[in-house]
């Protein structure tokens, strides 16, 4: 049984919700088309939109994907399974964040970027790809835990705060593990693998978290 | 269709548990059937519990044989469900067409074809056909509703549970979507909660009434009223005063020779004037509530 449409998801996606990663998008392509002569200006402001804009973004729209649904009562009463549901609306954000990553990565390229610095093309992919899951699944979760789209985006702003500003003294202790900007920020990490398996490990947890919560449909009409 | 045993709900707030739903016992077959309650009653509790959107505290509900208590239950009475609800959200910049066909494909119906036809004819149903291609935020609320009650229908569900349907609704809009109802109900079940009494009259041939998460009466229309006879009075008085002596105001008309109050109570000795009269469904159902110690400021 088909059970969603990309159109209606979109249709039905608020309109500042796409606005949000596309002015955060073209801020940064300003920057870094006003940096592209000094290269290090150009590939730290490359990376940290990538590693840390991005998930930013993607935390904090998934907050706010699943239960700012004017139709929430109407869709619950339908036989959609919770976890389709949170495919449908997740899925949906991470597209969104997919396609800003990729569209910078072309213009830090045309620009004369060097990604050099990661191991390969594809540690470039996981350096945005992994913590913006990991965000995306503690945005919703804590959306789904408080009822309250603000307290998820609360959550993710919290960490990632925190996680910036203590990135450095993570790095050097246990934190590493769970350093959601390790991929990009530090990709010569010797830990970097085990960091990468542990932002997994955690998303999955919190996905898993958020399932289980929304099938508990009456906390959240 | 329906059947609920002992069903009860329990909400915990703070320290404290809010019982809205106690030991309801129901059996509801085909046609149309009404629930009647003050607000708080726990009729959007039991429609929601119905509707597999609220999980029951105890007790058990069946619905065309599924155990609507377990998952599958759930599913399976979700894909059989049409449901509208007392606050009904949509998306305002959707067309009405729009709206009601992806709620189509949230319930299964995937064949484009068949989808597209059955959207077309269910805004027919409701008289949207000629707005189906305008965006809902330009509706006003009887055509939100109608809006509501076309998704409700696109899949051709066997259970249709509205709650509050015509709240909000001008007289004109409630007399065709009472009529919509009653036309809808010829071969499927049909739940109907308000607070509204005059639409259970109008449609029903079955009723319930519900207080304080318990069912107080059940039975037709015209049992509800006929339990007031010998309880309904008329009065005019000239003066101020309100008349009194344990009898309930259920209406007040102001003629050139005074008020004219409509009276249910247990006796009307206190007022040697008051005329006996016959009773109304509305005074059935004042004198149900009063009976049993309910507030009827609601109505």
């Amino acid at each position: 049984m088909k059970h969603t449409s990309l159109r209606y998801s979109l249709l039905t996606y608020k309109l500042d919700q796409l606005w949000f990663p596309v002015c955060f998008w073209a801020l940064f392509v300003i920057i870094v088309v006003l940096m592209q002569q000094q290269h290090n200006q150009l590939m730290n402001s490359t990376r940290a939109y990538l590693g840390a804009v991005v998930p930013l973004i993607g935390g904090i729209m998934a907050a706010y994907a699943v239960l700012d649904d004017p139709a929430l009562e109407l869709r619950f009463a339908t036989p959609i399974p919770a976890w389709w549901t949170l495919l449908e609306r997740l899925g949906l954000t991470f597209l969104i964040q997919a396609a800003t990553a990729c569209a910078f990565q072309v213009v830090a390229l045309l620009l004369g970027g060097d990604f050099s610095m990661f191991l390969s093309g594809w540690h470039v992919q996981l350096a945005w790809i992994l913590p913006t899951l990991a965000l995306m699944a503690l945005g919703s979760l804590g959306a789904l835990v408080a009822a309250q789209t603000t307290i998820g985006a609360l959550f993710v702003g919290l960490v990632w705060i925190v996680e910036l500003i203590a990135r450095g003294w993570l790095a050097r202790n246990n934190g590493k593990y769970v350093l959601v900007f390790m991929g990009a920020l530090m990709p010569e990490h010797p830990d970097l693998l085990a960091n990468h398996l542990t932002l997994v490990a955690i998303s999955a947890a919190f996905l898993l978290a958020a399932w289980a919560l929304l099938r508990r449909q009456e906390r959240y009409i | 269709m329906i059947t609920t045993t002992s069903l009860t709900k329990t909400y915990s707030s703070g320290a404290k548990a809010v019982h809205a739903l106690n030991g309801i016992d129901l059996d509801i077959g085909m046609g149309m059937f009404g629930l009647l309650g003050p607000n708080g009653a726990g009729k959007t509790t039991l429609m929601r519990i119905l509707a597999g959107i609220v999980n029951a505290s105890g007790g058990s509900v069946h619905i065309a044989g599924h155990d609507v208590t377990t998952e599958a239950g759930k599913q399976a009475v979700k894909a059989m469900l049409g449901y509208l609800p007392q606050e009904l959200g949509m998306y305002p910049e959707l067309t009405a067409a729009q709206f009601v066909d992806y709620m189509a494909i949230l319930k299964g119906l995937d064949d484009a074809k068949k989808r597209r036809q059955s959207v077309a004819k269910v805004l027919e149903l409701v008289g949207l056909s000629e707005a189906a291609g305008r965006k809902i935020k330009g509706f006003s609320g009887g055509m939100k509703r109608r809006v509501g009650i076309a998704q409700a229908l696109v899949n051709d569900p066997k259970l249709l549970i509205v709650d509050e349907p015509t709240a909000g609704l001008d007289p004109e809009e409630r007399i065709r979507f009472r009529n919509l109802l009653v036309n809808l109900a010829s071969d499927r079940t049909v739940l109907l909660s308000t607070h509204i009494v005059e639409d259970i009259g109008q449609t029903c041939r079955d009723v319930a009434v519900l207080a304080r998460g318990q069912v107080l009466f059940r039975g037709s229309p015209t049992e509800l009223t006929q339990a007031a006879a010998g309880h309904v009075w008329t009065l005019t008085a000239a003066g101020l005063e309100k008349p009194n002596h344990g009898l309930t105001i259920v209406s007040m008309l102001h003629l050139a020779e005074g008020t004219q109050y409509r009276l249910v109570g247990e006796t009307a000795d206190g007022h040697p004037a008051a005329q006996a009269v016959p009773p109304g469904l509305e005074d059935g159902y004042v004198w149900l509530m009063k009976s049993a110690g309910q507030s009827v400021e609601a109505l």
